[in-house]
């Protein structure tokens, strides 16, 4: 009691932050019921029929349902085994840099992209890759090429998937790994320069092993992402012809969930991807307690 | 000391915050409770005799920013001084909201909305059944009976009416062909009458402009729905015009592979752009008005909007060429897709009914549309023609509030082209002698039928757009075509066809 009537301060500062959370993701966890009925919206959840598994069943018994999580994990893994990476390389570049002012420079110019909305990237590349029009598609022209088909074939989708969201996202992720990056002490580095150890041997055995623990614990969190591929991207750069490889769970579900109008099954979809990120955290962080020191819990 | 001031401050702090943030939302989804008449003389003007007592009802509508709703429109204050009705408008703040009123129960009295969401909500209850108070709706019922496309697309496949769909306005979306007129004219070249003339004076553009793609569209595959009435078919579900009671699958139909030969073969001779399919507006205004398009389709309303923008030359409308057969269609459109509905636990369902018989009635249809001679018109020459206040035909709606949701149920389309330029009239006149006989809406399905068909319809649809963009491209052979058609059958397409049949069949005999 002594120690709440201490913090209390800090305890106001993180009430909106717990407030929100309670609110929009415990207090939602409700909703879960609703993918075990046939909901009706006028009814309400109380007076709508239960029906069990049967959306689940459904669900998984659906041709579509393979090709959807398979498309799903595909884009996940490519952009996990793409974008995490990215920001460790960058940070450990930026970190060797000596020009302060220019490395300044570059740093916040990479962090810019992060701020830019899906929508807005996803418009951009359709004007960019367009065969007809775009600027890229001109610049490979005159090169005395034809024009790529980028986003009227199925086969550059997942590279232009992964590839604007590495773009995006380097930058600003590396933000964390830069942070690591300065608790290295010094004297380790003086260590290993005495004991004769070049820039290259220097980044591989003090660098490296000093943001271990960083990279350990956002790996795990990473890991818990690779389901969550986001909505807005697949839907605004997909189209009938990638259709094969862009249709993943979040815009099957918007199509069939929400446009169709079946809420519960909608929900029944998004339990079952929440199942098994969960399961993937887990088994990460068994995996990495086991291994290592550091792990989630 | 200090410390007792620093939790006071971050205590005000977050309980300003709150506040603020409560009051936002209060204030933009409660309907204001004061209800003032806007015109006091209203009682002394109406033209008809004695009106029933005042009533006060509250309608759900979109929020559109291009013209921004007011409480003092004249669309409003007519309605009040026929009706005696007072309409307190309520406007959505997002394409959720609908949803969230008819969760909450808290309906406003009538809504305007589409038939999609009459058809996911009405059956769930929210809606009252309309047809089981047609003795006091007279003018509602005459309104339906005289249009038998809209009273089949309003019944339910039980029976039940939950909305009434408008009509009079939707002639902005019909889809038109139209091309550079004077291009044309510069080289003696005539308008196509046939796909092939298509096919030779788009060659002959090329030749003339080789930087651009003479033939563009901007709707991707749904432009199918536009290029499939050239050649007698639709590509998915529509009753055959030949036998209205009968549903076909225009993909199956010969007709719809000779339609995807032309398209291929015009992409392959360059004279559309490889990124047809996944155009979008801005890129079509650009290849307009650079000279690097000259014969598109696109909405009626465009080819006024484009002249506007083009620096020089005009846009003309163009007669839709033949692809087969001997007369040249254009998709059937100019329905509209918006109507009223009525909450079930409205507690103002009288007024709600009274206020629907007005706007459906031939009254409502001149007064809402038109507005009150001397006020808004006047007569010159035997017609009717606006004041000077209103320039163009968005001035009716930004300004008076005419055609916009809530304020008409039949809309006397006149009016609106009373204030389009002169030169730009031709095409409304033009393009309803062209529409294909049937529509391809698909008849209505109770909820269990939809459910049992919503993977089925999403994997078709899934499969022959990927493939026909495939055929399109040359990425799969002509000579394959008759494979995938034969490849349909896989995806269940008789068990949906004869699911819409029943609905077709139950549709026309509920009409009876």
């Amino acid at each position: 009691m002594r120690r709440l009537k201490r913090d209390r301060i800090y305890l106001l500062l993180l009430a909106p932050a717990l407030l929100h959370y309670l609110l929009f993701r415990y207090v939602p966890m409700f909703g879960i019921t609703v993918s075990f009925m046939d909901y009706n919206l006028f009814k309400g959840v109380w007076a709508s029929d239960w029906v069990g598994f049967k959306h689940y069943r459904t669900f998984f018994n659906s041709p579509d349902a393979w090709v959807i999580i398979r498309n799903t994990l595909v884009l996940g893994i490519y952009k996990f085994v793409f974008s995490f990476p990215a920001p460790i390389i960058l940070a450990i570049l930026f970190h060797e840099m000596r020009w302060k002012k220019y490395r300044k420079f570059v740093q916040t110019v990479s962090y810019m992209p992060y701020f830019l909305s899906q929508v807005v990237i996803s418009s951009t590349l359709i004007m960019l890759l367009s065969p007809s029009t775009g600027w890229i598609n001109h610049v490979i022209e005159s090169f005395g090429f034809d024009p790529i088909l980028f986003l009227q074939k199925s086969g550059w989708f997942r590279t232009i998937f992964v590839g604007s969201d590495v773009w995006q996202t380097a930058g600003y992720n590396s933000i964390i790994f830069l942070a690591a990056l300065t608790t290295i002490d010094p004297q380790l580095y003086e260590a290993a320069k005495m004991d004769g150890a070049g820039r290259w041997k220097q980044t591989l055995h003090v660098t490296l092993p000093g943001i271990v623990p960083a990279i350990v614990i956002l790996l795990i969190l990473h890991l818990g992402y690779i389901l969550e591929v986001s909505f807005d991207k697949a839907f605004l750069l997909g189209n009938a012809a990638n259709m094969a490889v862009s249709d993943i769970v979040s815009t099957y579900v918007y199509r069939l969930g929400i446009l169709g109008g079946s809420f519960s099954y909608a929900t029944a979809i998004d339990v079952s991807m929440a199942v098994v990120s969960l399961l993937f955290i887990i088994v990460a962080n068994q995996i990495s307690r086991r291994v290592g020191e550091t792990s989630l819990w | 000391m200090k410390k007792g001031l620093l939790t006071g401050v971050s205590l005000l702090f977050l309980i300003a915050m709150m506040i603020s943030a409560c009051s936002k939302s209060d204030s933009s989804s409660s309907p204001s409770s004061s209800t003032e008449p806007t015109s006091s003389a209203s009682a002394t003007q109406s033209a008809s005799p004695a009106l029933p007592e005042p009533a006060t009802i509250s309608i759900l509508t979109e929020d559109s920013t291009a013209w921004p709703p007011k409480k003092d429109w004249d669309a409003w204050r007519w309605i009040k001084e026929e009706t005696n009705i007072t309409v307190n408008q309520i406007v959505t703040t997002g394409p959720e909201s609908l949803a969230l009123a008819v969760s909450s129960g808290d309906l406003p009295d009538v809504i305007s909305l589409f038939p999609q969401d009459v058809q996911k909500f009405g059956p769930q209850g929210a809606f009252e059944d309309l047809s089981k108070h047609m003795d006091k709706m007279p003018n509602v019922k005459a309104y339906l009976d005289s249009k038998p496309d809209i009273k089949a697309r309003v019944t339910s496949p039980t029976g039940e009416i939950y909305n009434i769909i408008n009509d009079g306005a939707g002639e902005s979306s019909q889809m038109v062909w139209f091309y550079r007129e004077d291009i044309f004219q510069k080289h003696s070249l005539t308008p196509p009458k046939t796909w092939d003339e298509l096919y030779t004076v788009s060659k002959k553009l090329k030749e003339l402009y080789p930087d651009s793609y003479p033939f563009m569209f901007r709707h991707g595959l749904q432009t199918l729905d536009t290029f499939g009435p050239t050649f007698g078919i639709y590509p998915e579900f529509y009753p055959d015009p030949q036998n209205p009671a009968k549903l076909k699958y225009g993909l199956q139909d010969p007709a719809a592979k000779t339609m995807v030969e032309y398209l291929n073969k015009f992409l392959k001779d360059g004279l559309m752009p490889q990124d047809w399919l996944t155009m979008d507006y801005k890129a079509w205004t650009q290849f307009m008005a650079t000279n690097k398009s000259f014969i598109t389709l696109q909405f009626i309303g465009q080819i006024e909007t484009m002249n506007g923008q083009l620096p020089e030359g005009n846009l003309e409308f163009m007669v839709p060429p033949i692809g087969l057969g001997d007369k040249p269609y254009l998709p059937r459109g100019g329905y509209e897709i918006y109507g009223h509905a009525v909450a079930s636990n409205s507690k103002n369902k009288d007024a709600a009914f009274r206020f629907l018989d007005y706007i459906y009635s031939e009254r409502g249809k001149e007064i809402q549309s038109w507005g009150r001679e001397g006020e808004t018109y006047n007569i010159v020459d035997g017609k009717r023609k606006f004041i000077d206040a209103y320039k163009e035909p968005n001035d009716l709606r930004i300004i008076s509030g005419i055609q916009t949701a809530g304020t008409y149920g039949w809309f006397d389309y006149n009016a609106w082209l009373a204030l389009v330029k002169e030169t730009e009239q031709d095409q409304y006149v033009q393009a309803p002698k062209y529409r294909f006989p049937v529509t391809n809406l698909p008849p209505a399905l109770t909820s269990e039928e939809a459910e049992s068909i919503t993977t089925d319809l999403d994997q078709l649809k899934k499969f022959w757009q990927g493939e026909v963009t495939k055929f399109i491209y040359g990425e799969r052979p002509m000579s394959e075509w008759d494979a995938f058609v034969k490849d349909l059958d896989k995806y269940n397409l008789e068990k949906i066809r004869a699911l819409y049949q029943t609905a077709l069949d139950r549709q026309i005999a509920n009409m009876k």
